[in-house]
């Protein structure tokens, strides 16, 4: 089989990103599901985590396209 | 957002970034994820520039991480500080 | 670079499988080249057609008691119009918006659709020209708003956030140009165009698998076969939620960039 390995390394590096932004959502959902009033504040929380755990999924796309 | 009984929004502070989305925070998600692209493409092509001006292979990724740290930094500076000291829509 | 090692993907069992590859995609008509017509093009106009031939005919006559074909055109419209141009854009100056965003939203759910009916089976957005043909316009809808509203300097120096430290504003106004003239037109396109040629190509697979398996594979591969249809059954059902998920995203993200445009604070 031929191909590229660096793509076999990206499709492994979107595991730990896709998890974890399900859990800041869930969480989010939680969140406002229990006290609507809630919203804005956790909204800026979510935001903040869910860029920081893209950031590592857009890291592995970028370095799979570039190496 | 008027309803009875809600607090009065405080008059000063910086204005909401998107101002005029009525309700849909999907579209936060995908400006966010704009930013966080648009950083590393940038700076990594800035270092790549320079890498081929200087032919070393250093600035690839020196570029790439500072592109993040900026796109964070931007992405917290848009969507978090300015939200947090007022009632967000 | 992902691009040219798809045709290498040989599977290990069988020789004489082909994998369906993205030259798969191209299929000219008429003359070969880059002034071919080929078959997406064929399809295009013809979705375009019948989407006129469908609004007309269903708004003829129209009675305040709907008929059948004016309720379904109704509906779509009162959800393109309500939910996303009103609830996004606001109700002061929604109106002017809604003709484009409706027939966006049309056009690109009729394409989709395309990929999955049988006589045709071919979803013309997963040639990229067409998606990025459909976020040139929307760019030049919002570019164009945002001047008209605030000028040209205005307009550029609104792009940063306020209260930012000095010494960073110039690489962070360098971040958001690209962002904002590049980044995000081409998000929205290739959002469009990679979920239908890798849903399409996703059906292709299982497919043709399914197919070789059956026909030219041993007892076991042929019962493999079988399950490969079957995963192809369901993955049509899926791949339509996604059509329609993808026309909805389109619409609200152009509708989200016109009313970033006309914001008042901007």
């Amino acid at each position: 089989m031929t191909g590229n390995i660096a793509i076999l390394g990206y499709g492994l590096s979107t595991l730990g990103p896709g998890i974890g932004i399900g859990l800041i959502f869930a969480a989010y959902l939680n969140g406002v599901a229990r006290q609507p009033e809630a919203r804005g504040m956790l909204q800026s929380i979510a935001i903040l985590g869910f860029a920081l755990t893209e950031a590592l999924a857009i890291f592995g796309l970028l370095l799979a396209f570039i190496l | 957002m008027n309803e009875p009984g809600q607090l009065p929004k405080p008059s000063a502070g910086p204005p909401d970034p998107d101002a005029g989305h009525a309700r849909l925070e999907e579209a936060h998600m995908w400006n966010v994820v704009s930013y966080l692209i648009s950083g590393p493409v940038m700076c990594g092509g800035l270092g790549w520039i320079l890498d081929r001006w200087w032919g070393i292979r250093f600035f690839v990724p020196a570029g790439i991480l500072a592109g993040m740290f900026m796109s964070l930094y931007l992405v917290w500076f848009r969507y978090v500080k300015q939200q947090t000291p007022e009632e967000t829509l | 670079m992902i691009l040219h090692a798809l045709p290498s993907l040989a599977t290990a069992g069988g020789d004489g499988y082909q994998t369906p590859t993205t030259a798969d995609f191209y299929q000219p008509l008429w003359n070969d080249g880059p002034f071919a017509i080929t078959r997406p093009a064929v399809v295009l106009m013809l979705s375009v057609g019948l989407l006129a031939w469908w609004l007309i005919v269903s708004t003829r006559q129209a009675a305040i008691v709907p008929g059948k074909r004016q309720w379904v055109t109704e509906g779509l419209y009162g959800f393109i119009r309500n939910g996303v141009a009103r609830d996004i854009i606001g109700t002061k100056d929604f109106l002017r918006f809604v003709p484009l965003l409706f027939s966006m939203f049309m056009l690109i759910l009729v394409n989709n659709l395309f990929g999955v009916i049988p006589p045709v089976q071919y979803p013309t957005m997963s040639r990229i020209g067409i998606p990025i043909a459909l976020t040139l316009v929307v760019y030049v809808v919002y570019h164009y708003i945002g001047i008209k509203r605030v000028g040209l300097g205005a307009y550029f120096k609104n792009l940063v956030p306020a209260g930012l430290p000095g010494w960073i504003f110039l690489p962070i106004l360098l971040l958001e140009i690209i962002t904002f003239f590049i980044t995000r037109p081409l998000t929205l396109a290739l959002r469009l165009f990679g979920n239908m040629f890798a849903g399409h190509l996703l059906l292709l697979v299982f497919i043709t698998g399914g197919e070789y398996m059956l026909l030219h594979g041993s007892f076991g591969l042929k019962l493999a076969g079988v399950g490969a249809y079957a995963m192809a059954f369901l993955l049509t059902i899926f791949e339509i939620l996604i059509e329609f998920l993808q026309a909805w995203v389109f619409t609200l993200l152009a509708a989200t960039y016109i009313a970033g445009s006309l914001a008042d604070e901007h």
